[in-house]
């Protein structure tokens, strides 16, 4: 098996995909590694989704999407990229769906439908003040909508590369672009994260 | 002052994140005690990385590896009901096939335990069954399919009990 995965995407890194060795076995009938996947993935997949859509269970909801399309896909499954940039890619494609076709939903009403929901940061040890928990939530508000005023696909490059700390070529590949766009897309996004979170130092 | 560095933006964007190794990183220092552009750069992004790291996500539902399982188990299920109708025949079709590929196997074995020796003159009671590859292929295939829905049938008739 190991030699399978090599040979479909080439070169050392590609061997070490674990992932993607336990995605084969998931193909060939052991639903225990999927389980394995499952459980591995799992966050990293609601924590992107919910930073996109900004809705957490809009976010959940997509998720199992992913992850049964992962499940569904099983049989046709090949290496032929890193595990995690094929689930991003399916994840990313679900996202912009799922935004597009709530284009006319306003943000606001995004943000307040998913208000209850948020983490409470606690300021040291203690509960959090009533006014420190108003500024931290002014704070988080102005974050979530500088990143939601991004264009859909700056969004997921941002989230991916600052969030799930993926290298520029494989942001790349989720998006199916080049690398220089990449860097190009990302570099505006940032342009416009600094113009408008660069005073909250 | 021109930039030494050929991505610029790249260089910096990695410095204010500290994803440079040390020897990079005392180049781009070096380089921001001298160039008032890429330090305002560097402090803005960094102030960005900081907003940033307040967007935290909700912890994943309790039930969410539950919910995922059912919507599995329910498009199992959906397959089922969609076959139905088609069961009996397909059963009718790869029962033949299914006694076939397991006389084929049965006399294999029984070839294998008499000893190795000259090829045995054929006799109609032993007689090999041969099928092509594609056939057997095809009959596997039919069997494992008939594995699934009886799996199905099982998994069915346990959950109503």
């Amino acid at each position: 098996m190991e030699e399978r995965v090599k040979n479909g995407m080439g070169g050392a890194a590609a061997a070490l995909d674990l992932d993607a060795e336990l995605m084969l076995r998931v193909k060939e009938g052991d639903g225990a590694s999927f389980g394995v996947l499952l459980n591995k993935h799992r966050a990293s997949v609601v924590r992107f989704l919910y930073r996109m859509v900004q809705n957490h269970a809009v976010a959940e909801e997509l998720a199992q999407e992913v992850f049964l399309r992962m499940y569904r896909s099983r049989g046709t499954y090949e290496p032929t990229a890193k595990f995690t940039t094929w689930l991003f890619r399916i994840a990313t494609h679900l996202a912009l769906n799922s935004l597009r076709d709530g284009k006319n939903e306003k943000l606001q009403e995004r943000l307040d439908d998913d208000s209850g929901d948020l983490p409470v940061r606690q300021v040291s040890d203690n509960r959090p003040t009533i006014e420190a928990r108003m500024v931290y939530e002014a704070r988080l508000d102005e974050v979530r909508r500088a990143i939601a005023s991004l264009p859909e696909k700056q969004r997921a490059a941002v989230l991916m590369h600052k969030y799930e700390e993926m290298e520029y070529s494989q942001i790349a590949r989720v998006l199916n672009c080049s690398e220089s766009a990449i860097k190009s897309l990302l570099f505006r996004a940032y342009e416009t994260l600094r113009a408008r979170l660069a005073h909250m130092a | 002052m021109s930039c030494p560095f050929d991505s610029r933006e790249e260089t910096l964007l990695a410095y204010s994140s500290g994803e440079l190794d040390r020897a990079q990183a005392a180049v781009v220092a070096a380089h921001l005690e001298t160039c008032s552009e890429c330090k305002s750069f560097v402090t803005a992004q960094k102030s960005v990385w900081s907003a940033l790291d307040l967007f935290e996500a909700p912890a994943v539902s309790m039930d969410f590896d539950r919910r995922l399982y059912r919507r599995i188990e329910e498009q199992v299920s959906w397959w089922d009901m969609v076959v139905r109708p088609f069961r009996v025949a397909l059963v009718r079709r790869a029962l033949p096939i299914a006694a076939a590929a397991a006389l084929t196997i049965t006399a294999g074995i029984l070839i294998e335990r008499t000893g190795a020796g000259p090829a045995p003159v054929a006799h109609p009671q032993t007689a090999h069954v041969e099928l092509q590859p594609d056939q057997l292929q095809s009959a596997l295939d039919d069997l494992e399919t008939l594995q699934q829905f009886t799996h199905a049938l099982h998994t069915e008739s346990d959950s109503q009990m």
